[in-house]
């Protein structure tokens, strides 16, 4: 990383209603080009982030600082941000070729400037021939594209996203985030996106900013959230994973429940509660007669052949369920395990997470002492 | 009709597509019967005078002795309609500005903004709809005399307050018909054209006003109606000179009822109808009411 200053910077950014923290000391920079994608449940504040950015709603504490200026108290019409809205928000009584020149008049540009600027943004989202047409005349699709030429016709210092796909059908969705994409890398834009749907989030970012209640819960790539999650939340969140609480004893015996214990592949130094995720597609079913000495020995509840993958569904003690993906290749032919017989489980050092108490991703300490064969 | 008779052509079962429609029909019948039946009670009335304006005899009398449109000549006779229609069409026109102007601003007020006292003037501008007519006009009839003896102004019977009074009867309508609108309206387009660079009057200007056509018009055209009208309230604040239609027409059935009243309203009705028609030019009516 160079020393240069990130072009946006957001420091402890806080929004309070009341006692209750709907953004909550929020900090993240962004470099210039970059991609960024906010993504969390509903009510995780993430939208608010972005209002909160686009100067729609005043912050309570913090700074947003973009290209070293401090944008608080700074009004919405002179942040010179194009926003894409999840309803996309275009002016009703305005044809297409007004809704995305609106800004440029705004701007007071001379009507031959604003006529050859329109024309090149309508050839970018190939709105040519729509023009002249009115918003309800369009599809879905075309008044995204509409929504996204107007808010890069004023070739803004920042493109906000805000679910700019929730409301397409699900078989433009990808066509659509391929072209925000590629207009997006052509402009050179910074953006911000929001958005609640983790595959958007993961074919579109750059990096992703994962939150929950309020607070950021981690930053950063695709692979390291995926492979590398800081809490449960994060675990679960992105992609899926079991996730297994009990006891660890002997740094890497985890005893879940009643008989039921899990031999952990790394060694942890700590001892009581903890939390183990696993990825279903990370974990090995072993089959019958398999020297490899099981690390979990669970009941199968149940097993759904579904393309890629057999989904098993294993008992656990206390009465949830451990999922697991048996990838279908090789497998043509081999018997699947009834429901009642008994699974040994295995899983390789590296697809194990371990949390302690307080959710916190812990470090191994080194290998676990080899398993003796059963 | 091409796709009727393709549809024909396929040899499908025949008893599938009719068994749905014979279930519905009935429902359908009684619709179509309870339309009919609110048309002709909403259109009688209108017939009526329209009949009744043509009898020839000067005391109504069933049947007819025998029917002209001489009482449509003999409006000429009476130039009181005239002046009355024309004191009407002026206050109404402007009592319907005046509460434009007052009534778009409190609307965007009330829906857009928070600031204190806001539940109280929402109350206050509606109000006058929970009072009876009747009330408000004795209450400013009295206020008014009061006034008089007290300034020597001579305020009854003055255009002035006659479009003042009506105020308070149509902004309550303007309001209500505006904020219903604007509450539909997407918020977040309004915030686009702040994120793309409109200052907030700008904002007011190229987007909500433009935005609002359909409740202004029909704002607007209620509170015309209201206004034009208004018997209970106008009343108590007419004088000789200045005599709204509806009072005029009152005033003429407290001596006689001949069908000339029924022609009266029948040129009443023609002159409202063309206003209608005029406006549906620049917004279709169908849409906004």
């Amino acid at each position: 990383m160079s020393t240069r200053p990130p072009y946006l910077k957001i420091e402890a950014l806080s929004k309070h209603y009341g006692s209750m923290a709907a953004v909550d000391e929020v900090s993240l920079e962004v470099a210039a080009g970059e991609m960024v994608v906010l993504l969390g449940p509903s009510g995780c504040g993430k939208t608010t982030t972005l209002r909160l950015i686009a100067g729609f709603v005043e912050a309570s504490a913090g700074r947003i600082l973009l290209e070293g200026r401090d944008y608080a108290g700074l009004p919405p019409y002179q942040r010179e941000m194009g926003m894409v809205f999840q309803s996309y928000a275009l002016f009703p009584h305005m044809t297409v070729a007004q809704n995305i020149s609106f800004g440029l008049r705004m701007r007071k540009m001379p009507a031959a400037q604003i006529a050859s600027r329109l024309e090149e943004v309508l050839a970018l989202v190939k709105l040519e021939k729509m023009a002249d047409r009115y918003p309800k005349q369009l599809s879905g699709g075309q008044q995204q594209r509409v929504a996204l030429a107007r808010a890069l016709a004023i070739r803004p210092k920042l493109l906000l996203l805000d679910e700019p796909l929730s409301n397409l059908d699900a078989n433009l969705r990808q066509e659509v985030a391929r072209e925000i994409r590629r207009l997006q890398r052509a402009a050179g834009l910074t953006a911000l996106m929001v958005t609640h749907d983790q595959d958007e989030a993961m074919a579109m970012a750059d990096r992703l900013v994962v939150m929950d209640r309020g607070r950021v819960q981690q930053v950063g790539p695709q692979e390291a959230l995926y492979e590398a999650p800081e809490n449960p939340f994060v675990a679960r969140f992105i992609g899926h994973s079991n996730l297994l609480r009990g006891t660890l004893r002997d740094g890497c015996r985890l005893r879940l429940g009643e008989g039921v214990e899990a031999q952990l592949a790394q060694r942890y130094n700590l001892a009581g509660d903890a939390t183990l995720a696993l990825r279903p597609e990370r974990i090995r079913l072993l089959p019958p007669g398999d020297p490899t000495p099981a690390r979990m020995t669970l009941a199968v509840e149940d097993a759904t052949y579904v393309g890629a993958h057999v989904e098993y569904l294993l008992a656990l003690p206390g009465g949830g369920s451990l999922i697991l993906h048996q990838p279908t290749t090789g497998l043509a032919g081999a018997a699947r395990l009834a429901p009642g017989s008994r699974a040994g489980l295995s899983w390789d050092a590296g697809s194990e997470r371990i949390f302690d108490a307080s959710d916190r991703a812990l470090a191994a300490a080194g290998p676990a002492p080899a398993l003796a064969s059963v | 009709m091409t796709g009727a008779g393709t549809l024909l052509a396929i040899p499908s079962e025949p008893s599938a597509v009719p068994a749905p429609r014979r279930a519905r029909s009935p429902l359908k019948a009684a619709m179509l019967l309870v339309g009919g039946v609110g048309l002709v009670l909403m259109l009688l009335p209108l017939l009526m005078t329209g009949y009744i304006s043509t009898i020839a005899d000067s005391v109504l009398a069933f049947p007819p002795d025998g029917h002209s449109l001489s009482w449509y000549a003999r409006l000429g006779e009476f130039p009181k309609f005239g002046q009355a229609l024309g004191t009407s069409l002026r206050i109404a026109a402007m009592a319907t500005i005046g509460s434009l102007a007052i009534g778009i601003p409190a609307s965007i007020a009330l829906v857009r903004h928070r600031f204190p006292g806001r539940g109280v003037l929402n109350v206050l501008l509606l109000s006058p709809l929970t009072v009876p007519g009747v009330v408000i006009g004795l209450a400013l009839y009295v206020l008014m005399v009061e006034v008089e003896i007290r300034s020597e102004v001579p305020m009854i019977g003055s255009d002035a307050m006659l479009v003042l009074a009506h105020l308070l009867i149509t902004i309550p309508w303007v309001v209500r018909l505006c904020v219903a609108n604007l509450m539909q309206l997407d918020r977040a387009i309004e915030e686009a054209a702040a994120n793309l660079g409109a200052s907030p009057r700008q904002v007011l200007w190229k987007v909500t006003l433009p935005m609002m056509r359909q409740g202004i018009v029909a704002a607007g055209l209620f509170a015309f109606i209201i206004s034009f009208e208004n018997i209970e309230l106008t009343l108590f604040l007419i004088s000789p000179g200045v005599i709204t239609l509806p009072i005029a027409v009152l005033q003429y059935l407290e001596y006689r009822a001949d069908p000339l009243v029924a022609a009266v309203v029948m040129v009443q009705t023609a002159v409202i109808a063309l206003l209608l028609v005029l406006l549906d030019r620049y917004v279709r009516l169908s849409k906004v009411v």
